[in-house]
C-alpha cells in the first residue's frame, strides 16, 4: 500500500514539475495536488518506520518546487501576443496580389440565397 | 392584384435580407482563445476579426480578415500565425476572392479561391510547403452552389442574419467551402442568455455549430457561439468541446462598429 502511494505520489510530482515548466503550467495544480494527497498519506503510513523517508522528502520537494513556479508564472506571466512581423509583411504583399487579382475580375453582385431547414 | 402584392412584399423582404445591413469598413474586434481544464483556463492565443476598404480600379470592396497569433509564451512550443481573408461586395457580401495563409508549427499552407459566380466555379490555388523547404501547387477547378461562401464570409454573413425574427429551436444551413470541398454548416437557435463580457453585460443568442458528416464539431449541442441580440451582433463568446477540456474564445475589445 505505502509503495503504491509512493508510486502514484512520484509518478504526479514529476508530471507536476514537467506541466510547471511548460506555458500549461496552470494545469500543473492537479497533479501538484494529486502528489501532495499521496505524500502525505505515505508520510502518514510509514510514521514509524525510517526505510521510506528519503524518497517521500523527494516527492514533496519537487511537489512544493513545482506549486510555488506554477504559482509564480500564474501571477506574474501576462498573455501577449510575439512578434508578428513576418505575418504582416505577408499581408501587405498578399493584399497587393489580391488586388491585381481583383482588377481582372468581372464583379457580378449577385445576392446569395441560403437553404432553410426549420 | 392581391396575389402580386403579396409576391412583391415577399421578394422585398427577401431582398432585404441578403443586404448587408450590420458590417462596416474600420471595425475591429479582438478575442483570446484559452483552453479550460476543469476551470484552469490556459491562454493560448489571439484572434482578431478586422474589415477595411480596398479600392480597385473599378470598384470599392470590403476586406473581411480573421488572424489567429498564439501567445509569445507558445511560440518557442507552437508557434500559430494565421491569416484568413476575403474580399467581398460591401453591400451583400457576396464573396470574389479568399485567402487562407497558415503557419501552424512549422506546416505552411496558402490557399486561394477566386470566386466566378456567373458560372458558380471557385478556381483554387493550393500551395504548400515540403519538409525540404520547397513548396509545391495546386490548381483545380470546383464547382459550387448558389449559396456556398468561404469560411470567413460565412462568419460575417451570420452577423447579419435576422435572427430576431427566427423562433427559439429554428436552425438554418450554410454552404461552405473549405480545403476545395462543400461542407453544410447548420447552425440552430438554442435560447436567448445574457452574459457578462469585457464589454459589459449582453443579452446574447445562443447558437449551436454543427457539421454534417463529420467526427469534429458534432451535431450534439457542444459547440456554441453567443452573439449579441443587438444591431452589431457580435460573437461574444464560443465555446467548444475538445476531447480533455473544452476550448473557449472570449471578446477582449470591439471598436468601430456601425451601432
Amino acid at each position: 500500500m505505502k509503495k503504491l502511494f509512493l508510486i502514484l505520489g512520484f509518478t504526479a510530482s514529476i508530471l507536476a514539475l514537467i506541466l510547471a515548466v511548460t506555458p500549461l503550467f496552470k494545469i500543473a495544480f492537479i497533479p501538484a495536488i494529486i502528489a501532495l494527497v499521496f505524500g502525505v498519506l505515505t508520510l502518514i503510513l510509514s510514521k514509524d518506520k525510517k526505510q521510506h523517508k528519503k524518497p517521500i522528502q523527494l516527492v514533496l520537494l519537487m511537489t512544493i518546487i513545482a506549486l510555488v513556479l506554477t504559482t509564480y508564472k500564474t501571477i506574474y506571466t501576462t498573455s501577449e501576443v510575439g512578434n508578428t512581423e513576418q505575418m504582416e509583411q505577408k499581408e501587405e504583399q498578399l493584399e497587393e496580389e489580391s488586388i491585381e487579382e481583383l482588377e481582372g475580375i468581372e464583379m457580378d453582385d449577385i445576392e446569395m440565397d441560403d437553404i432553410d431547414t426549420h | 392584384m392581391k396575389f402580386i402584392l403579396s409576391l412583391f412584399i415577399i421578394l422585398s423582404s427577401y431582398i432585404s435580407l441578403a443586404q448587408n445591413k450590420t458590417i462596416v469598413a474600420g471595425e475591429k474586434l479582438t478575442y483570446s482563445a484559452s483552453y479550460n481544464m476543469s476551470g484552469l483556463l490556459n491562454e493560448l492565443a489571439q484572434v482578431t476579426m478586422e474589415t477595411s476598404e480596398v479600392n480597385t480600379s473599378k470598384s470599392t470592396l470590403l476586406k473581411l480578415k480573421c488572424t489567429a497569433t498564439t501567445y509569445s509564451k507558445w511560440d518557442n512550443f507552437f508557434k500559430i500565425r494565421d491569416l484568413y481573408e476575403s474580399y467581398v461586395s460591401p453591400k451583400t457580401l457576396t464573396p470574389y476572392l479568399y485567402n487562407r495563409d497558415i503557419n501552424e508549427g512549422g506546416y505552411e499552407k496558402f490557399m486561394k479561391y477566386t470566386f466566378s459566380h456567373r458560372t458558380k466555379t471557385v478556381s483554387s490555388v493550393m500551395r504548400k510547403k515540403r519538409a525540404d523547404g520547397t513548396t509545391w501547387e495546386v490548381k483545380k477547378e470546383v464547382k459550387i452552389g448558389a449559396s456556398t461562401r468561404d469560411l470567413v464570409t460565412t462568419l460575417y454573413h451570420l452577423r447579419n442574419l435576422d435572427i430576431h425574427k427566427a423562433n427559439i429551436g429554428d436552425s438554418q444551413n450554410f454552404t461552405v467551402l473549405f480545403d476545395n470541398k462543400e461542407t453544410i454548416v447548420r447552425i440552430k437557435l438554442l435560447s436567448k442568455e445574457t452574459l457578462n463580457t469585457a464589454l459589459g453585460s449582453k443579452e446574447c443568442y445562443k447558437l449551436a455549430i454543427s457539421l454534417n458528416n463529420s467526427s469534429i464539431l458534432k451535431g450534439n449541442n457542444d459547440n456554441v457561439i453567443w452573439i449579441t441580440a443587438d444591431d452589431n451582433k457580435i460573437p461574444v463568446f464560443a465555446k467548444f468541446k475538445i476531447a480533455v477540456g473544452s476550448g473557449e474564445l472570449k471578446i477582449k475589445s470591439a471598436t468601430g462598429l456601425k451601432y
